[in-house]
């Protein structure tokens, strides 16, 4: 398989981008999906050689940016979940499908927790359970990165 | 050996952290470093806001885009409406119109009475806000605060702290202003307060947003305060930001529990916090024009009147102008007066406002 082009890397994270913006109304903010961080997360474990942490933590900031809430953030819960992905990079690609999807799941429940405690420690208040929700939204999405850009690519045997 | 075969690799075969320069780890301590900067430079200084600004100007393509398929099912719908649906539309307006059209018409008469009574207890003149048209764009997309977004931004002369109201009732405040867009943080957000009274006995009271479950609460009231189910809440107009009078809330549940000295006062919003498509945004009166005469009438009461009183002449005049079909032109009789009136003390029968009318 050819290696990914960095074009197609910034043109998604444009496209997630304004999947960010779309003004969602108030029922669809439930269950609406990190664009963002699941196409990050795509790439740093597809393609490393593009996307590294810092790239994850610039798409975080523009959530930030997006959200109007405090600057970095996103940015920080992003970087840590990239890392928590990038650690493991080289055991991800081995996985099967259904290890896969549990580890993302994961990896999208942890940023979650994290913007949580964020929010907790700035004096928010704990939401109701349909906070956890955009968790499956976003391993449909994952799904439909799979299906766009192909598995994640295994190295060949040498 | 080993490194042959790392030639011979494609890049994305070869180990991450070859080609990635510094190690995973290190990168994340460096980015983690500079959010948590981020984070305390944005919440303690003001610093970040013109990077927030200039972001959010070069996003707003992004965002016209991202918005467009929204905007183009609205124009579809509207155009699909059905020519009934106008129909009735136009009649209930017709209807609505007529019975404001009579209100309005007590308004005139009852503004100048007021204007008239004010000078009477040396007030200040009533405050009408001019007010700016904004659309909803969008609800926030943070769960966690209770924000909208308006298309109305510092290009249209739009300022951080300016009230928002819908037909209703008051909706919340301008938090934060970018050029083409503002935010607008509803009176449910928990960071948000405003000073309210009671319709029935005029109790004034500060209300605070609760957050997500879309309701106000009136802390610090005592059990034994005078509140009722159904009380309507009024903006008390203490702040300087919001107009007086303007409806709040309904008071929904009353909780009194015996280990606490205050009553715990639910209320919900008046205004369709949560849905409407179009509000005004009031500017915030002028407080320099309100403080220095303040101040003046603390000191000296007597001039203090008769400065309101010419002020509310011209206010009457312009009253007449508007209700009168013949409306009072000369103004100088009412110049030659004002020295009567500053020899004299005001008294309510020498104000020269009776007396306007009289002159043909």
């Amino acid at each position: 398989m050819k290696p990914v082009k960095f074009s197609t890397f910034l043109f998604t994270m444009l496209v997630g981008l304004i999947f960010q913006l779309y003004p969602w109304s108030s029922s669809g903010i439930i269950i609406h999906p990190d664009f963002l961080l699941v196409i990050m997360i795509y790439w740093i474990l597809q393609a490393p050689y593009h996307c590294n942490i810092g790239w994850v933590w610039f798409a975080g900031l523009l959530v930030d940016l997006s959200t109007g809430s405090l600057l970095g953030q996103h940015a920080l819960t992003f970087a840590i979940t990239a890392f928590l992905g990038l650690i493991y990079q080289r055991r991800l690609v081995l996985f099967n499908r259904w290890q896969l999807y549990l580890y993302v799941l994961f990896l999208f429940g942890v940023q979650r927790l994290l913007i949580l405690l964020l929010k907790l420690f700035a004096g928010g208040e704990i939401p109701d359970w349909t906070y956890g929700l955009p968790v499956l939204s976003d391993l449909i999405l994952w799904q439909f990165m799979i299906i766009w850009f192909g598995e994640l690519t295994r190295p060949k045997k040498l | 050996m080993l490194k042959g075969i790392h030639q011979q690799l494609d890049p994305q075969e070869s180990p991450a952290f070859f080609i990635q320069g510094p190690k995973p780890f290190s990168r994340l301590m460096f980015f983690c470093a500079l959010s948590l900067v981020m984070m305390a430079v944005d919440a303690r200084f003001d610093y970040l806001g013109q990077v927030r600004q200039w972001f959010s100007t070069a996003l707003h393509p992004l965002e016209v885009v991202a918005s467009a398929p929204n905007e183009w099912a609205r124009n579809i719908h509207t155009y699909f409406t059905s020519h009934n649906q106008l129909i009735q539309d136009n009649f209930k307006l017709k209807q609505q119109a007529l019975i404001d059209h009579a209100a309005l018409q007590r308004l005139a008469t009852v503004d100048a009475e007021n204007a008239h009574l004010r000078t009477l207890l040396a007030g200040d003149a009533p405050i009408i806000p001019q007010a700016t048209l904004g659309e909803v764009m969008h609800m926030g997309r943070d769960p966690f605060s209770n924000i909208i977004t308006l298309n109305r931004g510092s290009h249209h002369h739009i300022t951080p702290g300016q009230a928002v109201v819908d037909e209703q009732g008051v909706v919340g405040q301008i938090t934060r202003v970018y050029p083409f867009t503002s935010e607008v943080t509803l009176i449910t957000d928990k960071k948000l307060s405003i000073p309210i009274q009671i319709e029935r006995n005029q109790l004034r009271a500060i209300a605070f947003g609760e957050g997500k479950r879309n309701t106000l609460d009136i802390p610090y009231l005592p059990t034994s305060v005078d509140i009722k189910v159904g009380d309507k809440l009024v903006t008390s107009g203490i702040d300087g930001v919001y107009p007086a009078g303007l409806a709040v809330a309904v008071v929904t549940q009353i909780k009194q529990s015996q280990d606490s000295p205050f009553a715990k006062i639910i209320s919900r919003p008046i205004a369709g916090v949560n849905n409407h498509k179009h509000v005004l945004i009031l500017q915030v009166p002028d407080s320099p024009a309100i403080n220095p005469s303040s101040e003046s009438r603390a000191v000296l009461p007597r001039n203090n009147a008769q400065h309101l009183d010419q002020s509310v002449v011209d206010v009457l005049q312009k009253n007449n102008a508007a209700v009168d079909p013949h409306p009072v032109t000369e103004t100088p009789v009412l110049e030659g007066t004002n020295p009567d009136n500053a020899a004299s003390p005001i008294t309510p029968e020498n104000t020269p406002t009776p007396a306007a009318p009289e002159h043909p």
